[in-house]
Protein backbone atom coordinates (compact mmCIF):
# COMPACT_ATOMS: atom_id res chain seq x y z
CA UNK A 1 0.00 0.00 0.00
CA UNK A 2 1.11 3.70 -0.60
CA UNK A 3 -0.41 5.00 2.20
CA UNK A 4 -2.76 4.09 4.89
CA UNK A 5 -6.00 4.37 5.28
CA UNK A 6 -6.96 6.07 8.76
CA UNK A 7 -10.43 6.14 10.68
CA UNK A 8 -10.58 9.74 12.33
CA UNK A 9 -14.35 9.56 13.78
CA UNK A 10 -17.61 6.93 14.31
CA UNK A 11 -20.54 7.32 15.52
CA UNK A 12 -23.63 4.87 16.78
CA UNK A 13 -27.39 5.59 17.69
CA UNK A 14 -28.14 4.07 20.71
CA UNK A 15 -29.35 0.51 19.64
CA UNK A 16 -33.81 0.31 19.84
CA UNK A 17 -36.50 -2.26 19.24
CA UNK A 18 -38.25 0.49 17.66
CA UNK A 19 -37.85 3.56 16.40
CA UNK A 20 -41.27 4.58 14.94
CA UNK A 21 -40.12 8.51 15.79
CA UNK A 22 -37.97 8.46 12.88
CA UNK A 23 -37.59 7.32 9.65
CA UNK A 24 -34.35 6.08 7.64
CA UNK A 25 -33.09 9.54 6.24
CA UNK A 26 -33.33 11.20 10.01
CA UNK A 27 -32.03 7.80 11.76
CA UNK A 28 -28.47 7.41 9.76
CA UNK A 29 -28.43 11.80 10.13
CA UNK A 30 -28.61 10.94 14.03
CA UNK A 31 -25.03 9.55 13.48
CA UNK A 32 -23.46 11.33 10.37
CA UNK A 33 -24.56 15.00 12.64
CA UNK A 34 -22.19 13.25 15.37
CA UNK A 35 -19.11 12.53 12.87
CA UNK A 36 -19.40 16.04 11.47
CA UNK A 37 -19.53 17.64 14.90
CA UNK A 38 -16.43 15.77 16.37
CA UNK A 39 -14.20 16.22 13.02
CA UNK A 40 -15.38 20.20 12.25
CA UNK A 41 -16.21 19.08 9.06
CA UNK A 42 -18.77 19.51 7.29
CA UNK A 43 -20.76 17.22 4.38
CA UNK A 44 -19.59 19.36 1.58
CA UNK A 45 -16.10 18.52 2.96
CA UNK A 46 -16.63 14.82 1.97
CA UNK A 47 -15.41 13.67 -1.97
CA UNK A 48 -17.24 10.73 -1.51
CA UNK A 49 -20.07 8.85 0.10
CA UNK A 50 -20.65 4.92 0.59
CA UNK A 51 -23.58 3.69 2.37
CA UNK A 52 -24.97 0.58 3.37
CA UNK A 53 -28.60 -0.54 3.48
CA UNK A 54 -30.85 -2.95 2.10
CA UNK A 55 -33.70 -2.45 -0.19
CA UNK A 56 -36.15 -5.19 1.35
CA UNK A 57 -35.31 -4.13 5.16
CA UNK A 58 -35.59 -0.24 3.73
CA UNK A 59 -38.75 -1.60 1.65
CA UNK A 60 -37.65 0.42 -1.25
CA UNK A 61 -35.17 -0.41 -4.25
CA UNK A 62 -31.93 1.85 -4.75
CA UNK A 63 -32.59 2.07 -0.92
CA UNK A 64 -29.76 5.22 -1.13
CA UNK A 65 -31.98 7.29 -2.44
CA UNK A 66 -33.47 7.36 0.73
CA UNK A 67 -30.08 9.07 2.58
CA UNK A 68 -29.13 11.31 -0.37
CA UNK A 69 -29.51 14.34 1.06
CA UNK A 70 -27.97 13.74 5.00
CA UNK A 71 -24.74 11.80 3.47
CA UNK A 72 -24.05 15.23 1.38
CA UNK A 73 -24.50 13.43 -1.99
CA UNK A 74 -26.64 15.45 -4.01
CA UNK A 75 -24.45 16.44 -7.42
CA UNK A 76 -21.98 14.26 -5.73
CA UNK A 77 -20.23 10.81 -5.04
CA UNK A 78 -22.13 8.06 -3.45
CA UNK A 79 -22.01 4.27 -3.54
CA UNK A 80 -24.38 2.00 -2.03
CA UNK A 81 -22.96 -1.63 -0.29
CA UNK A 82 -26.13 -3.91 0.19
CA UNK A 83 -24.17 -6.49 2.50
CA UNK A 84 -23.31 -5.36 6.25
CA UNK A 85 -21.63 -1.98 6.77
CA UNK A 86 -18.36 -3.86 7.36
CA UNK A 87 -18.33 -4.08 3.75
CA UNK A 88 -18.63 -0.10 3.09
CA UNK A 89 -15.36 0.59 5.51
CA UNK A 90 -14.05 -1.66 2.71
CA UNK A 91 -15.14 0.09 -0.31
CA UNK A 92 -14.46 3.52 1.63
CA UNK A 93 -10.71 2.23 2.01
CA UNK A 94 -10.17 0.96 -1.49
CA UNK A 95 -11.48 4.14 -2.88
CA UNK A 96 -9.13 6.21 -1.02
CA UNK A 97 -6.40 4.04 -1.74
CA UNK A 98 -7.34 4.91 -5.36
CA UNK A 99 -6.23 8.11 -5.03
CA UNK A 100 -9.40 9.14 -6.49
CA UNK A 101 -11.27 9.87 -3.27
CA UNK A 102 -9.76 11.54 -0.27
CA UNK A 103 -12.50 12.16 2.69
CA UNK A 104 -15.30 9.39 2.77
CA UNK A 105 -17.99 9.78 4.62
CA UNK A 106 -19.19 5.63 5.60
CA UNK A 107 -23.11 5.69 6.59
CA UNK A 108 -24.98 2.35 7.70
CA UNK A 109 -28.79 2.10 9.13
CA UNK A 110 -31.23 -0.38 9.00
CA UNK A 111 -35.03 -0.18 10.48
CA UNK A 112 -35.78 -4.18 10.63
CA UNK A 113 -38.49 -2.86 12.99
CA UNK A 114 -40.59 -1.55 10.06
CA UNK A 115 -40.79 -4.90 8.05
CA UNK A 116 -41.37 -8.29 8.88
CA UNK A 117 -38.20 -9.90 9.49
CA UNK A 118 -39.09 -13.59 8.51
CA UNK A 119 -40.48 -12.82 4.98
CA UNK A 120 -37.99 -10.31 4.47
CA UNK A 121 -35.02 -13.01 5.06
CA UNK A 122 -37.11 -15.46 2.81
CA UNK A 123 -36.45 -12.92 0.11
CA UNK A 124 -32.80 -13.92 0.46
CA UNK A 125 -33.37 -16.97 -0.52
CA UNK A 126 -33.07 -17.66 -4.46
CA UNK A 127 -36.63 -17.60 -5.65
CA UNK A 128 -36.89 -20.70 -7.30
CA UNK A 129 -35.60 -23.47 -5.28
CA UNK A 130 -34.85 -22.59 -1.75
CA UNK A 131 -37.36 -19.93 -0.77
CA UNK A 132 -40.47 -22.22 -1.42
CA UNK A 133 -39.16 -24.18 1.69
CA UNK A 134 -40.17 -20.93 4.14
CA UNK A 135 -36.56 -20.62 5.65
CA UNK A 136 -35.53 -17.53 6.89
CA UNK A 137 -31.74 -16.95 8.91
CA UNK A 138 -33.12 -18.46 11.94
CA UNK A 139 -34.59 -21.64 10.63
CA UNK A 140 -31.43 -21.51 8.40
CA UNK A 141 -29.21 -20.65 11.41
CA UNK A 142 -30.42 -23.49 13.38
CA UNK A 143 -29.56 -26.32 10.95
CA UNK A 144 -26.22 -24.83 11.08
CA UNK A 145 -26.18 -25.21 15.19
CA UNK A 146 -27.39 -28.20 15.01
CA UNK A 147 -25.13 -29.52 12.61
CA UNK A 148 -21.53 -27.72 14.51
CA UNK A 149 -23.08 -29.71 17.94
CA UNK A 150 -23.03 -32.74 16.58
CA UNK A 151 -19.84 -32.89 14.55
CA UNK A 152 -17.71 -31.40 17.88
CA UNK A 153 -19.62 -31.93 20.76
CA UNK A 154 -20.71 -28.17 21.21
CA UNK A 155 -23.28 -27.64 23.64
CA UNK A 156 -25.92 -25.59 24.91
CA UNK A 157 -24.58 -24.63 27.93
CA UNK A 158 -21.73 -23.38 26.21
CA UNK A 159 -23.65 -21.38 23.56
CA UNK A 160 -25.68 -20.05 26.55
CA UNK A 161 -22.03 -18.89 28.56
CA UNK A 162 -21.46 -16.73 25.34
CA UNK A 163 -25.27 -15.31 25.76
CA UNK A 164 -24.69 -14.63 29.32
CA UNK A 165 -21.39 -13.01 28.96
CA UNK A 166 -22.38 -10.89 25.82
CA UNK A 167 -25.56 -9.33 27.55
CA UNK A 168 -23.30 -8.66 30.69
CA UNK A 169 -20.52 -6.47 28.41
CA UNK A 170 -23.61 -4.65 27.23
CA UNK A 171 -24.62 -3.25 30.43
CA UNK A 172 -20.98 -0.74 29.97
CA UNK A 173 -22.19 -0.23 26.77
CA UNK A 174 -23.93 3.13 26.47
CA UNK A 175 -25.06 2.06 22.47
CA UNK A 176 -26.58 -1.29 23.49
CA UNK A 177 -30.32 -2.27 23.12
CA UNK A 178 -30.42 -5.25 25.78
CA UNK A 179 -28.05 -5.10 28.64
CA UNK A 180 -29.03 -7.59 31.10
CA UNK A 181 -27.56 -10.15 33.84
CA UNK A 182 -28.83 -13.62 33.17
CA UNK A 183 -27.80 -16.73 33.69
CA UNK A 184 -26.81 -19.57 31.46
CA UNK A 185 -30.41 -21.54 33.13
CA UNK A 186 -32.31 -18.59 32.05
CA UNK A 187 -30.91 -18.46 28.30
CA UNK A 188 -31.57 -22.42 28.19
CA UNK A 189 -35.33 -22.16 30.03
CA UNK A 190 -35.91 -19.28 27.30
CA UNK A 191 -38.73 -20.02 24.88
CA UNK A 192 -37.64 -22.42 21.84
CA UNK A 193 -38.09 -20.83 18.49
CA UNK A 194 -36.46 -23.57 16.48
CA UNK A 195 -34.63 -26.27 17.54
CA UNK A 196 -31.74 -25.94 18.99
CA UNK A 197 -31.89 -21.87 18.99
CA UNK A 198 -33.59 -20.67 22.21
CA UNK A 199 -34.80 -16.79 22.20
CA UNK A 200 -32.22 -15.51 24.31
CA UNK A 201 -29.86 -17.52 21.42
CA UNK A 202 -30.35 -14.84 19.19
CA UNK A 203 -30.95 -11.18 18.79
CA UNK A 204 -34.17 -9.10 18.64
CA UNK A 205 -35.39 -7.05 16.42
CA UNK A 206 -33.26 -3.52 16.28
CA UNK A 207 -33.12 -0.25 14.50
CA UNK A 208 -30.29 1.77 14.59
CA UNK A 209 -27.33 3.19 12.14
CA UNK A 210 -23.29 3.87 12.22
CA UNK A 211 -21.33 6.77 10.92
CA UNK A 212 -17.60 7.10 9.84
CA UNK A 213 -15.24 9.87 8.43
CA UNK A 214 -12.18 7.58 6.74
CA UNK A 215 -9.47 9.76 4.97
CA UNK A 216 -5.69 8.60 3.80
CA UNK A 217 -2.41 9.17 6.24
CA UNK A 218 -1.35 12.67 4.78
CA UNK A 219 -4.97 14.19 5.62
CA UNK A 220 -5.49 12.01 9.32
CA UNK A 221 -2.98 13.37 10.86
CA UNK A 222 -4.09 17.62 10.19
CA UNK A 223 -7.67 15.74 11.43
CA UNK A 224 -7.74 14.14 14.15
CA UNK A 225 -5.41 13.23 17.41
CA UNK A 226 -6.30 9.92 18.14
CA UNK A 227 -6.10 8.16 14.15
CA UNK A 228 -6.96 4.31 14.21
CA UNK A 229 -5.84 2.72 10.70
CA UNK A 230 -7.30 -0.22 8.71
CA UNK A 231 -3.79 -2.39 8.73
CA UNK A 232 -5.82 -5.50 7.05
CA UNK A 233 -9.00 -6.53 5.50
CA UNK A 234 -10.63 -9.02 3.27
CA UNK A 235 -14.01 -10.68 2.57
CA UNK A 236 -14.50 -13.95 1.14
CA UNK A 237 -18.19 -15.56 -0.47
CA UNK A 238 -19.19 -19.16 -0.36
CA UNK A 239 -22.01 -21.01 -1.65
CA UNK A 240 -25.53 -20.58 -1.34
CA UNK A 241 -27.38 -23.79 -1.09
CA UNK A 242 -26.51 -25.29 1.98
CA UNK A 243 -25.95 -28.55 0.92
CA UNK A 244 -23.12 -27.55 -0.74
CA UNK A 245 -20.54 -27.06 2.29
CA UNK A 246 -20.38 -28.64 5.30
CA UNK A 247 -21.89 -25.84 7.78
CA UNK A 248 -20.19 -27.46 10.79
CA UNK A 249 -16.88 -25.04 9.49
CA UNK A 250 -16.48 -21.74 7.79
CA UNK A 251 -14.66 -22.18 4.80
CA UNK A 252 -15.19 -18.21 3.56
CA UNK A 253 -14.14 -16.80 7.61
CA UNK A 254 -11.24 -18.85 7.48
CA UNK A 255 -10.26 -17.31 3.98
CA UNK A 256 -10.46 -14.23 4.76
CA UNK A 257 -9.05 -13.82 7.97
CA UNK A 258 -5.60 -15.64 6.42
CA UNK A 259 -5.77 -12.77 3.57
CA UNK A 260 -7.01 -9.54 6.39
CA UNK A 261 -4.29 -10.95 8.62
CA UNK A 262 -1.39 -11.56 5.72
CA UNK A 263 -2.04 -7.95 5.28
CA UNK A 264 -1.68 -6.86 8.84
CA UNK A 265 1.05 -9.27 8.84
CA UNK A 266 -0.34 -11.26 11.93
CA UNK A 267 0.74 -14.88 11.99
CA UNK A 268 -0.31 -15.39 15.70
CA UNK A 269 -3.58 -14.08 16.33
CA UNK A 270 -4.24 -15.11 19.72
CA UNK A 271 -1.41 -13.32 21.12
CA UNK A 272 -0.93 -10.06 18.63
CA UNK A 273 -4.89 -9.26 18.82
CA UNK A 274 -5.74 -7.43 22.04
CA UNK A 275 -9.82 -7.38 21.32
CA UNK A 276 -12.24 -8.99 19.01
CA UNK A 277 -15.38 -7.83 18.03
CA UNK A 278 -17.49 -9.96 15.99
CA UNK A 279 -20.82 -10.62 14.40
CA UNK A 280 -23.09 -13.58 15.90
CA UNK A 281 -26.72 -13.34 15.60
CA UNK A 282 -26.93 -16.22 17.33
CA UNK A 283 -25.06 -17.77 20.30
CA UNK A 284 -23.43 -20.63 18.33
CA UNK A 285 -21.65 -18.26 15.93
CA UNK A 286 -19.17 -17.50 18.66
CA UNK A 287 -17.61 -20.42 18.95
CA UNK A 288 -17.76 -21.23 15.39
CA UNK A 289 -16.24 -18.14 14.18
CA UNK A 290 -13.10 -17.80 16.93
CA UNK A 291 -12.53 -21.28 15.31
CA UNK A 292 -12.88 -19.76 11.35
CA UNK A 293 -11.01 -16.83 12.76
CA UNK A 294 -8.19 -18.79 13.59
CA UNK A 295 -8.12 -18.16 17.57
CA UNK A 296 -8.22 -21.85 18.12
CA UNK A 297 -8.41 -25.09 16.38
CA UNK A 298 -11.27 -26.74 14.43
CA UNK A 299 -13.88 -28.08 16.35
CA UNK A 300 -12.33 -26.42 20.30
CA UNK A 301 -14.72 -22.76 20.02
CA UNK A 302 -16.74 -24.79 22.84
CA UNK A 303 -13.53 -24.94 24.82
CA UNK A 304 -12.46 -21.37 24.23
CA UNK A 305 -15.78 -20.00 25.42
CA UNK A 306 -15.55 -21.78 28.59
CA UNK A 307 -12.19 -20.78 29.42
CA UNK A 308 -11.23 -17.24 31.12
CA UNK A 309 -9.27 -15.92 27.75
CA UNK A 310 -12.62 -14.68 26.04
CA UNK A 311 -14.01 -12.68 29.36
CA UNK A 312 -12.80 -9.01 30.35
CA UNK A 313 -9.42 -9.25 31.01
CA UNK A 314 -8.46 -12.27 29.25
CA UNK A 315 -5.88 -13.09 26.76
CA UNK A 316 -8.61 -12.36 24.12
CA UNK A 317 -11.96 -10.28 25.36
CA UNK A 318 -14.55 -11.21 22.68
CA UNK A 319 -17.01 -8.46 22.59
CA UNK A 320 -16.57 -5.97 25.59
CA UNK A 321 -19.64 -3.87 23.98
CA UNK A 322 -21.55 -6.95 24.14
CA UNK A 323 -21.63 -7.73 20.20
CA UNK A 324 -24.63 -8.02 18.32
CA UNK A 325 -26.88 -10.48 20.49
CA UNK A 326 -28.34 -7.58 23.10
CA UNK A 327 -29.14 -6.04 19.51
CA UNK A 328 -27.64 -4.33 16.58
CA UNK A 329 -29.50 -4.25 13.30
CA UNK A 330 -28.10 -7.00 10.54
CA UNK A 331 -26.26 -4.40 8.04
CA UNK A 332 -25.21 -2.21 10.63
CA UNK A 333 -23.86 -4.89 13.08
CA UNK A 334 -20.41 -5.68 11.52
CA UNK A 335 -19.61 -1.76 10.72
CA UNK A 336 -20.99 -1.35 14.46
CA UNK A 337 -17.94 -4.11 15.59
CA UNK A 338 -15.14 -1.77 13.43
CA UNK A 339 -17.03 2.03 15.79
CA UNK A 340 -16.23 -0.01 18.76
CA UNK A 341 -13.03 -1.02 18.04
CA UNK A 342 -12.04 2.77 16.95
CA UNK A 343 -13.17 3.28 20.62
CA UNK A 344 -10.91 0.55 22.34
CA UNK A 345 -7.92 2.19 20.16
CA UNK A 346 -8.68 5.49 20.67
CA UNK A 347 -8.68 4.43 24.58
CA UNK A 348 -12.48 5.97 24.69
CA UNK A 349 -14.21 2.59 25.31
CA UNK A 350 -15.48 4.31 28.93
CA UNK A 351 -16.27 0.95 31.19
CA UNK A 352 -15.98 -1.36 28.34
CA UNK A 353 -12.16 -0.78 27.76
CA UNK A 354 -9.60 -3.07 27.10
CA UNK A 355 -6.74 -1.55 28.90
CA UNK A 356 -3.69 -0.88 26.42
CA UNK A 357 -5.38 -2.19 23.10
CA UNK A 358 -3.44 -2.05 20.27
CA UNK A 359 -4.67 -3.96 17.58
CA UNK A 360 -8.26 -5.23 16.97
CA UNK A 361 -10.05 -7.57 15.01
CA UNK A 362 -13.85 -6.62 13.36
CA UNK A 363 -15.54 -9.14 11.86
CA UNK A 364 -19.19 -9.19 9.71
CA UNK A 365 -20.66 -11.15 7.84
CA UNK A 366 -24.09 -10.84 5.67
CA UNK A 367 -26.60 -13.75 4.38
CA UNK A 368 -27.61 -17.23 5.05
CA UNK A 369 -25.24 -18.99 7.73
CA UNK A 370 -22.65 -16.43 7.46
CA UNK A 371 -22.54 -17.14 3.57
CA UNK A 372 -20.60 -13.85 2.72
CA UNK A 373 -17.63 -13.47 5.93
CA UNK A 374 -15.57 -10.05 6.32
CA UNK A 375 -12.37 -9.63 8.74
CA UNK A 376 -11.19 -6.04 9.47
CA UNK A 377 -7.84 -5.77 11.70
CA UNK A 378 -7.54 -2.09 12.88
CA UNK A 379 -4.47 -0.47 14.54
CA UNK A 380 -3.36 2.29 16.64
CA UNK A 381 0.24 2.38 16.09
CA UNK B 1 -40.82 -38.73 -36.19
CA UNK B 2 -43.07 -37.30 -33.31
CA UNK B 3 -45.54 -35.29 -34.06
CA UNK B 4 -46.38 -32.29 -32.48
CA UNK B 5 -50.13 -31.43 -31.35
CA UNK B 6 -51.47 -27.98 -32.73
CA UNK B 7 -52.78 -27.34 -29.51
CA UNK B 8 -48.87 -27.33 -27.77
CA UNK B 9 -48.01 -24.98 -30.08
CA UNK B 10 -50.13 -22.58 -30.43
CA UNK B 11 -50.29 -22.61 -26.49
CA UNK B 12 -46.31 -22.28 -25.89
CA UNK B 13 -43.67 -24.04 -24.88
CA UNK B 14 -44.46 -25.69 -20.81
CA UNK B 15 -42.77 -24.88 -17.95
CA UNK B 16 -43.07 -24.79 -14.59
CA UNK B 17 -44.41 -21.82 -12.62
CA UNK B 18 -43.52 -21.05 -8.88
CA UNK B 19 -45.92 -18.41 -8.06
CA UNK B 20 -45.33 -16.28 -4.72
CA UNK B 21 -48.27 -14.50 -3.42
CA UNK B 22 -47.35 -13.64 0.20
CA UNK B 23 -47.50 -9.42 0.76
CA UNK B 24 -44.63 -7.88 2.11
CA UNK B 25 -45.96 -5.19 4.63
CA UNK B 26 -44.10 -2.38 5.85
CA UNK B 27 -44.86 0.14 8.84
CA UNK B 28 -42.47 3.23 7.57
CA UNK B 29 -42.56 6.11 10.06
CA UNK B 30 -42.71 9.51 8.51
CA UNK B 31 -40.22 10.45 10.97
CA UNK B 32 -40.13 14.18 12.23
CA UNK B 33 -39.77 16.26 9.08
CA UNK B 34 -42.29 14.73 6.57
CA UNK B 35 -44.44 14.16 9.52
CA UNK B 36 -44.76 17.89 9.85
CA UNK B 37 -45.81 17.80 6.40
CA UNK B 38 -48.52 15.20 6.92
CA UNK B 39 -49.92 17.23 10.33
CA UNK B 40 -50.55 20.04 8.61
CA UNK B 41 -52.57 19.03 5.81
CA UNK B 42 -54.57 17.25 7.96
CA UNK B 43 -55.66 19.44 11.05
CA UNK B 44 -54.99 22.40 8.81
CA UNK B 45 -55.35 21.78 5.13
CA UNK B 46 -51.70 23.31 4.73
CA UNK B 47 -48.96 23.19 2.64
CA UNK B 48 -45.91 23.66 4.39
CA UNK B 49 -42.21 23.36 3.11
CA UNK B 50 -39.05 23.58 5.45
CA UNK B 51 -36.55 26.72 4.22
CA UNK B 52 -32.57 26.69 4.29
CA UNK B 53 -31.02 28.90 6.76
CA UNK B 54 -28.40 29.59 3.67
CA UNK B 55 -29.85 29.69 0.59
CA UNK B 56 -33.21 29.96 1.78
CA UNK B 57 -33.99 27.96 -0.57
CA UNK B 58 -37.55 25.83 0.53
CA UNK B 59 -37.54 22.09 0.19
CA UNK B 60 -41.11 20.13 -0.49
CA UNK B 61 -40.77 16.86 0.72
CA UNK B 62 -38.52 18.63 3.46
CA UNK B 63 -35.52 17.63 4.17
CA UNK B 64 -32.74 17.81 6.98
CA UNK B 65 -29.87 18.94 5.16
CA UNK B 66 -30.25 21.61 2.55
CA UNK B 67 -29.09 19.07 -1.02
CA UNK B 68 -27.52 22.13 -2.13
CA UNK B 69 -25.40 24.51 0.85
CA UNK B 70 -25.12 20.46 2.56
CA UNK B 71 -26.18 22.59 5.87
CA UNK B 72 -28.50 21.32 8.63
CA UNK B 73 -31.58 23.12 8.13
CA UNK B 74 -33.07 23.53 11.40
CA UNK B 75 -37.04 23.80 11.80
CA UNK B 76 -37.50 26.96 10.05
CA UNK B 77 -41.13 26.26 8.22
CA UNK B 78 -42.92 27.91 5.38
CA UNK B 79 -46.26 27.88 4.35
CA UNK B 80 -47.20 27.13 0.40
CA UNK B 81 -49.40 29.26 -1.87
CA UNK B 82 -52.14 26.28 -2.52
CA UNK B 83 -52.42 28.09 -6.30
CA UNK B 84 -50.22 27.72 -8.99
CA UNK B 85 -49.52 27.27 -12.70
CA UNK B 86 -49.33 23.79 -14.44
CA UNK B 87 -46.02 23.65 -15.08
CA UNK B 88 -45.68 20.43 -17.68
CA UNK B 89 -48.82 17.75 -17.35
CA UNK B 90 -48.95 14.36 -18.88
CA UNK B 91 -51.72 12.15 -18.90
CA UNK B 92 -51.94 8.22 -18.56
CA UNK B 93 -53.44 5.69 -20.77
CA UNK B 94 -51.90 2.52 -18.78
CA UNK B 95 -52.99 2.01 -15.74
CA UNK B 96 -50.46 2.37 -12.71
CA UNK B 97 -50.57 0.30 -9.30
CA UNK B 98 -52.45 1.09 -6.62
CA UNK B 99 -49.60 1.24 -4.01
CA UNK B 100 -52.15 1.01 -1.11
CA UNK B 101 -54.36 -1.92 -2.32
CA UNK B 102 -51.67 -3.39 -4.52
CA UNK B 103 -54.05 -3.23 -7.36
CA UNK B 104 -53.88 -1.99 -11.02
CA UNK B 105 -56.19 1.29 -10.82
CA UNK B 106 -57.42 3.11 -13.86
CA UNK B 107 -56.07 6.67 -12.60
CA UNK B 108 -58.45 8.98 -14.11
CA UNK B 109 -56.17 12.11 -13.53
CA UNK B 110 -53.64 13.69 -15.33
CA UNK B 111 -50.54 14.03 -13.73
CA UNK B 112 -49.07 17.31 -13.41
CA UNK B 113 -45.93 19.25 -11.59
CA UNK B 114 -47.55 22.47 -10.21
CA UNK B 115 -45.22 25.62 -9.88
CA UNK B 116 -46.80 27.18 -6.98
CA UNK B 117 -46.86 30.71 -6.92
CA UNK B 118 -43.92 31.20 -4.89
CA UNK B 119 -41.41 29.00 -6.44
CA UNK B 120 -41.67 25.70 -4.96
CA UNK B 121 -42.55 23.02 -7.84
CA UNK B 122 -45.32 20.22 -6.60
CA UNK B 123 -46.20 17.18 -8.05
CA UNK B 124 -49.93 16.20 -7.99
CA UNK B 125 -53.28 15.66 -10.36
CA UNK B 126 -55.31 17.85 -12.36
CA UNK B 127 -58.74 17.36 -12.04
CA UNK B 128 -59.23 18.63 -15.98
CA UNK B 129 -59.32 15.43 -18.14
CA UNK B 130 -60.39 16.67 -21.61
CA UNK B 131 -56.91 16.33 -23.18
CA UNK B 132 -57.87 19.18 -25.34
CA UNK B 133 -58.17 21.73 -22.37
CA UNK B 134 -54.58 20.42 -20.78
CA UNK B 135 -52.12 23.07 -21.09
CA UNK B 136 -48.75 24.63 -19.81
CA UNK B 137 -49.21 27.77 -18.09
CA UNK B 138 -53.22 27.11 -16.44
CA UNK B 139 -53.43 28.71 -13.25
CA UNK B 140 -54.63 26.02 -10.82
CA UNK B 141 -55.84 25.53 -6.97
CA UNK B 142 -55.39 22.54 -4.76
CA UNK B 143 -58.48 20.98 -3.72
CA UNK B 144 -58.73 19.07 -0.69
CA UNK B 145 -60.78 16.34 0.93
CA UNK B 146 -63.32 17.82 3.12
CA UNK B 147 -63.44 15.42 5.65
CA UNK B 148 -61.38 15.86 8.73
CA UNK B 149 -61.54 11.71 9.18
CA UNK B 150 -60.62 11.33 4.85
CA UNK B 151 -57.74 13.17 5.78
CA UNK B 152 -54.43 11.79 7.42
CA UNK B 153 -53.43 9.96 3.86
CA UNK B 154 -50.51 12.20 3.17
CA UNK B 155 -49.94 13.48 -0.52
CA UNK B 156 -53.79 12.11 -1.23
CA UNK B 157 -55.33 14.17 1.49
CA UNK B 158 -55.51 16.87 -1.60
CA UNK B 159 -57.71 15.46 -3.81
CA UNK B 160 -56.25 17.06 -7.17
CA UNK B 161 -55.69 20.93 -8.60
CA UNK B 162 -58.47 22.54 -9.95
CA UNK B 163 -58.95 24.84 -12.99
CA UNK B 164 -59.51 28.55 -11.81
CA UNK B 165 -61.58 30.35 -14.12
CA UNK B 166 -59.80 33.99 -15.02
Amino acid sequence: MAERVGIIAVAQTKYHPNRTDVNEEELAYEAIKQVLEETGLTLSDMDSAVTCSQDFLDGRTISSMNIQHVVGAHLGHEDNISEDGINAVYAAMGQILSGHQHIVLVEAHTKESQGDKSLIENAAFDAIFMRQLGLDFTSAAALQARRYMYKYGITAEQCAKVVVRNHANAKNNPFAQEPMDISVDDVLGSKMLISPIRLLDTKPISDGACAMILAPEGKVKKLTRKPVWILGASNCYETHYLGDRDLADCDALVKAAQKAYNMAGITNPLRQIDVAEISTEYSYQEPLWLEGLGFCDQGEGGKLVDSRATKMGGKLPVNPSGGVLPGNPNGVAGMARVAEAVLQLRGEAGDRQVKGAKVALTHGYTGICGQHQAVMILGNM
Amino acid sequence: MVKESPKKKAEGPEYIRIKFNAPRLYNWSTGKYLGKVYAEAKENKKLVGNRCPQCKEIWLPPTPVCPKCKVDMGWDWVELPQTGAVYQYTYLVYPLWDPHYGEKWANPYPSAIILLDNGVYYRHWLEEKDKEKLKAGTRVQAVWKEDYEERGQGVQDILYFRTLEE
